[in-house]
């Protein structure tokens, strides 16, 4: 009896096992690496409806975040200020520059500037500011060196993984209270950030939840 | 080792039962499902839909496919952070506010605390600083903030029925005004709010309008017993009971701890049943009554007695009274009714009465508000005689002014000459006597205006309907149960553009209708004329007026119109062979003004657990008569009228007696509760009142499916396993033991626990833990509707809850307990049943993908975006306290449950997502939740601890009862203590240390972080039926402790 399947066929199993492998780890690689926070967040610097460059105002001008985020510390949510703690100043300054427009716009008609949401916490997760703030975790941690950005973006993935790292090992974090909102803060000369941060966290028992999920997730 | 498996023992055949039905008792296969199974057989599948799985999979598969098929599921969607312009005081996004308000209702104002988020109220609780309710609330003051955010209710003025506007009802008002000259074609019907400004106002108009007529009307109001307070102690005086002054209570068809009492009652009388040791003193309380009541499942000692035959009992009572005092005034009054036929267990009345005068001054008895005010009036007598008034039974001045019956008002407006009629809420098409022929009445007026927050039955037949505002709405105020003064404080814009009835009083009388002004008119009123700005806003602050109360009156009895008023009543008979019909108020629905509200039709009573219906209460003895079981439709036939109701079967009930709950069968009525149960105010008339003897009842052999949770939940397990009780007495034979309770039922057999696994150590600075008192805890499921609130859970519908699937966190189970053969007088026990966060939890080691696990502070916590549904924690848990989200109930309506998912509508009106808690996350299908012990509270709670620590190196630990979870917070008795274990300072930390305190099915090892105190009875030795109370634990100390101790465990 003459062979059904020609000989090249011995080797069409493997060809294909191989092939579906190649195939399938190359979706779970690129699905691994695009559908990741890493990579779907990071660098998100949308177009927000007023100019405003938190490099001048805090950057060059040294205001203090809490001006403007001014319940960062007794709230959950940082919350965006205001048209009138804007116009607290740009009542005075700036009176004519037409990027302000839509700003003197709100303040007319009382119609609420619209921002852009940049930071939003991920679904089933309850993330607490004033917590963080009031503990030692600095603004930087979580949201780079805004006052070095003209136009905000996310700087961090603010995956599950990203926040455990540092309820994790809080002491590569933590710095002084007085030192939160300051974004260049450096550890003193001679010591290093996870020194002081031990040190904090000891004096402080600081004790984030790690095992506990409902810490975050209630 | 050999292997442990514990095998239950089987229950004795002999001696005192506890079971939850007669299911139970019968051990019917149907219950056996309960028992095993979580959900019923076939609960996964789509049983009562056209789609079945395998299409349902199809369709799934079409769905995902057309999913992949859109590309914007690829781009981040655009959000929008969206400030204030101007920054409003007090608001902090992200922070909840609290105002002071009050909720109006017959027993007076129930001063409050609304908890706002961003402008939206959220959650209420009573205001924590009013010495009446302490931060207690009820279930409808719970289930309240539901029907603010109602999207049902009425948003426009209707004329005739058709749209209009506010400008051509304010025209037309005008126009009726300008015509009614000296306000002798006027009419007002009040639905019998008391509200000092309302009054006020009232008599605006009446000075106006002197001759218009104003009548008031509440269906499950008190005329009567208001009627005998009068005739007792002259007009305008009220009698206040004292529970908590009263050693020994006696209520004749009285359900004082529920439909028929308030805040104040529940209050004073669980205040004499906290006990800390053998030796305190608690009350003792007597139950006659027709039907199981909360008041009845806290009776001492209880008679079942149908309620015509209270007038009856109370006489004899009277009689006995009379005889230990030598008063002849009573014996003569009590002579006058009547009634000697009537044969009672003679000692009960005896040694009752005995009782009550060895305990002159601290007695009191009670009788129904619905009983023929005669009755009421021999009541006060005999208070009068037991020393009472003044001490357990005040008399105070009525705040409420004296108004016209609806009886009158009708007659009125058949003569055709009233020009305008104007109803101030209420409903009185749906539920004025049927023999008023409301309807009728109400079509010879030629304008009729209805006021009301929903388009009921009256706007129907109205020309004008205007929308009210909801009392969270707008400025109001009241007096509290004790009198004092309580401003109702707006805590949101009216969502619908209502008013409320000041308002449209205002309009009438033609003074400045501006509802702050009109209150802060009144308040400055009584307080001298001048608006005090300071003191307005204290009394905001507060919630009410400081040293407002009312002053109790030393009024003398006037014995001669007393009398009077009991000779003149004809008396009740019930004569052998004869059903009697009694009408209650529903503990749900109230007099149907609930009805749309779906917190409150699916909330199972409290005593039948009836869910979504109403039905006729019989005892098994009159359905066995009948040939009837739970379910049977039967046919009740009284005078010309006869309705069709299903049958449910309570134990407890007095025989040839039915009762039936008012309120239920609405017609013009929103979604939620159209179709839901039967009217019977068809056969309420006003000459008769709520019972009516002569009643014929009739088997129709039809069925009617009734979602009764009374077997769902059922635990495996043995009576005293689970609610364990003693009597004082015995209680004082063990005082020593520290293990009376601790080793009742099972648990005095089983071996010593050990467990096969290493447990990680809980090693927070808290740990965090409850008490429940059942001694104190009379089953209201005041705490089952404040989880509902707090913890965003949704409604299921009758269908779903006829499957089991009923979403509440926590549950009120409730017992009976009988002697074997005595299932006719059984006891009856509450027991609120929620997590009880085991530290070796079950449920978390069967968790295939870790979605439940334990944190360090000993909450066992549910991760719901772990979790994929599989249910296998749910079939582990011995408790039966998780719920499963078998559909996507808080996207869909409940009756849109089974259409195909892509067809039917998804999403929640925007008026019901303002209600959600913000803090608690709101699920979705296929995935498994439980109570939480309010893990959001407690979360904000450690929060504050480690945001007030700061710096500065103190450990942070929340303070001891800083906070406590919401159904403890509600508990209108404290039976339900949350606190932190770990210090000693907490109360529940000592609370569980009590002699009373145990946990439940302590042989599985699972470590309960919920405490039990067992319940005490308090039976009165001579009582012919002493022997009953409280033996249900008894026969649980047959058997040393520590019996059967061996690997192979009991078999």
């Amino acid at each position: 009896m003459a062979n059904i399947f020609p000989r090249w066929s011995n080797w069409l199993p493997l060809k294909i096992a191989f092939c579906l492998i190649v195939l399938g780890g190359g979706v779970s690689a690129a699905f691994l690496y695009y559908m990741n926070p890493e990579y779907m967040r990071v660098g998100y610097q949308p177009a927000q409806p007023v100019p405003f460059s938190h490099k001048i105002h805090s950057g060059q001008l040294g205001m203090d975040c809490r001006y403007c985020h001014s319940f960062v510390e007794t709230s959950a949510y940082s919350n965006i200020p205001t048209t009138q703690v804007c116009m607290n100043c740009h009542s005075q300054i700036q009176r004519e520059n037409p990027k302000l427009q839509p700003v003197r716009d709100s303040w007319q008609t009382g119609k609420p500037i619209e921002w852009v949401q940049i930071h939003k916490t991920p679904e089933h997760a309850y993330f607490h500011h004033s917590v963080h703030v009031n503990r030692g975790v600095s603004c930087v941690s979580c949201h780079g060196k805004v006052n070095e950005m003209e136009v905000v973006s996310h700087a961090e993935s603010h995956s599950m993984a990203w926040c455990l790292n540092c309820h994790r090992n809080p002491e590569e974090f933590v710095r002084p209270v007085a030192e939160v909102t300051n974004l260049d803060w450096v550890p003193a000369e001679g010591k290093t950030q996870k020194e002081i941060g031990a040190e904090l966290v000891e004096k402080w028992h600081v004790n984030p939840p790690v095992k506990n999920c409902a810490g975050c997730h209630r | 080792m050999s292997k442990r498996i514990f095998q239950h023992p089987a229950e004795a055949q002999t001696g005192k039962r506890y079971w939850r039905s007669l299911g139970q008792l019968k051990d019917t296969p149907e219950f056996r499902g309960w028992l095993q199974r979580e959900f019923p057989q076939g609960a996964s599948e789509l049983d009562s839909s056209d789609v079945s799985r395998r299409g349902f999979l199809q369709y799934m598969g079409a769905s995902v496919a057309l999913a992949g098929l859109s590309l914007a599921s690829c781009r981040r969607p655009l959000k929008n952070l969206v400030p204030f312009t101007k920054a409003v005081e007090w608001s902090v996004p992200g922070k909840a506010l609290f105002f002071t308000s009050m909720m109006p209702g017959r027993n007076g104002g129930m001063p409050l605390v609304v908890t706002t988020f961003d402008g939206r109220p959220t959650k209420i609780e009573g205001n924590p600083n009013h010495p009446v309710n302490k931060g207690a609330t009820d279930v409808w003051a719970q289930s309240s903030v539901l029907d603010l955010y109602d999207p049902q209710r009425s948003r426009d003025v209707l004329l005739d029925g058709k749209k209009s506007d506010f400008a051509s009802f304010e025209k037309e008002l005008e126009a009726i005004l300008k015509a009614a000259g000296d306000g002798a074609g006027l009419a007002f019907l009040s639905d019998g709010i008391v509200s000092p400004t309302r009054d006020r106002l009232r008599r605006e108009v009446l000075k106006k309008f002197p001759k218009a007529k104003w009548a008031a009307y509440d269906p499950n109001g008190n005329p009567l017993e208001r009627a005998a307070a009068e005739a007792a102690f002259g007009a305008g005086h009220e009698v206040v009971p004292r529970l908590d002054r009263a050693d020994i209570v006696l209520t004749v068809d009285r359900d004082i701890l529920g439909v028929e009492g308030d805040i104040a009652s529940v209050r004073g009388f669980a205040a004499r049943r906290k006990v800390d040791g053998p030796k305190a003193r608690m009350n003792r309380l007597y139950v006659v009554e027709n039907r199981y009541t909360l008041t009845g499942g806290m009776s001492d000692h209880r008679l079942r007695l149908a309620a015509s035959r209270s007038g009856a009992f109370l006489k004899a009572l009277a009689k006995e009274v009379a005889k230990l005092s030598g008063e002849q005034s009573l014996g003569a009054l009590a002579g006058e009714l009547k009634a000697s036929e009537f044969k009672f267990k003679d000692r009960w009345v005896e040694e009752c009465a005995a009782d009550l005068w060895a305990n002159k001054g601290k007695a009191l008895v009670l009788t129904g508000s619905k009983q023929p005010a005669a009755v009421q009036a021999l009541a006060i007598a005999i208070n009068s005689a037991l020393g009472a008034l003044g001490k357990t039974l005040e008399v105070r001045k009525s705040n409420a002014m004296p108004s016209d019956s609806i009886e009158s008002l009708a007659v009125e407006l058949r003569k055709g000459k009233t020009a305008a009629l104007f109803i101030l809420g209420g409903n009185p098409v749906f539920n004025a006597p049927a023999d008023l022929r409301w309807a009728e009445a109400q079509a010879a007026v030629k304008t009729v205006v209805h006021l009301s927050i929903e388009k009921n039955e009256t706007s129907a037949k109205a020309q004008w309907h205007v929308p009210a505002a909801h009392y969270l709405e707008q400025w109001d105020d009241s007096f509290a149960s004790d009198g004092s003064y309580v401003v109702g404080q707006p805590v949101i814009l009216p969502l619908y553009m209502g008013i409320n009835a000041n308002e449209l009083l205002a309009r009438v009388a033609g003074v400045d209708a501006e509802p702050l002004g009109l209150v802060q008119k009144t308040f400055s009123d009584a307080a001298g004329g001048k608006l005090e700005p300071a003191s307005w806003a204290k009394t905001l602050k507060a919630g009410y007026s400081a040293g407002s109360q009312a002053k109790p009156l030393a009024v003398g009895l006037s014995a001669e119109t007393l009398s009077k008023l009991v000779s003149e009543a004809a008396p009740v008979r019930l004569p052998d062979g004869e059903f009697e019909l009694v009408f209650i108020a529903d503990s749900k629905v109230d007099d149907g003004r609930y009805a749309n509200n779906g917190w409150l039709q699916e909330l199972p009573d409290p005593v039948t657990k009836l869910t979504w219906d109403n039905a006729a209460l019989v005892s098994p003895a009159t359905a066995k008569k009948l040939g009837v079981e739970t379910g049977d439709v039967v046919r009740i036939t009284a005078g010309d009228k006869s309705v069709e109701i299903a049958a449910l079967i309570l134990p407890g009930h007095a025989d040839d007696s039915v009762s039936v709950a008012l309120g239920y069968g609405r017609s013009e009525v929103g979604s939620v509760g159209k179709g839901v149960g039967v009217d019977v105010f068809g056969l309420v008339t006003s000459s008769e009142g709520r019972f009516r003897v002569g009643v014929k009842l009739a088997k129709t052999g039809k069925r009617h499916a009734l979602a009764v949770t009374q077997e769902h939940g059922a635990l495996e397990g043995r009576g005293a396993d689970i609610t364990r009780q003693a009597t004082v007495a015995e209680w004082q034979e063990h005082s020593e033991d520290k293990d009376f309770f601790k080793k009742m039922g099972i648990d005095a057999h089983a071996p010593p626990n050990f467990s096969l696994y290493t447990h990680p150590k809980l090693d927070d600075v808290h740990a965090w833990g409850m008490t429940v008192d059942l001694n104190s805890c009379i089953g209201c499921a005041a705490c089952m509707t404040a989880c509902q609130a707090e913890n965003n859970i949704p409604i299921v519908g009758k269908e779903q809850v006829l499957n089991g699937r009923e979403m509440h966190w926590m549950r009120t189970d409730r017992y009976f307990a009988s002697e074997q053969g005595a299932e006719d007088e059984p006891e009856m026990v509450s027991q609120p049943m929620m997590c009880q966060q085991c530290e070796n939890a079950p449920c978390e080691t069967v968790c295939p993908v870790n979605a439940t696990v334990h944190s360090e502070d000993g909450l066992n916590v549910m991760a719901y975006n772990r979790c994929i549904g599989t249910r296998y924690c749910a079939n582990n848990c011995p408790f039966k306290v998780r719920r499963f989200n078998f559909f996507d109930y808080n996207q869909r309506s409940i009756t849109e449950l089974y259409r195909w998912n892509l067809i039917s509508e998804k999403g929640t009106p925007e008026t019901i997502q303002m209600q959600k808690n913000p803090n608690v996350t709101v699920r979705m299908r296929g995935v498994m939740e439980k109570c939480t012990f309010c893990v959001q509270r407690i979360q904000e709670a450690k929060i504050a601890a480690k945001v007030h620590a700061k710096d500065s190196g103190v450990q942070p630990r929340v303070p001891a009862d800083a906070f406590t979870s919401a159904c403890a917070q509600v508990c209108p008795t404290d039976a339900i203590v949350f606190g932190d274990i770990r210090n000693p300072e907490s109360r529940v930390s000592k609370l569980k240390e009590e002699q009373r305190g145990y946990r439940l099915l302590e042989y599985l090892n699972t470590e309960n972080r919920v405490w039990y105190l067992a319940r005490i009875r308090n039976p009165n030795p001579k009582m012919p039926d002493a022997s009953r109370a409280g033996a249900a634990s008894r026969d649980a100390h047959g058997h040393p402790a520590g019996h059967g101790a061996s690997n192979g465990g009991h078999a």
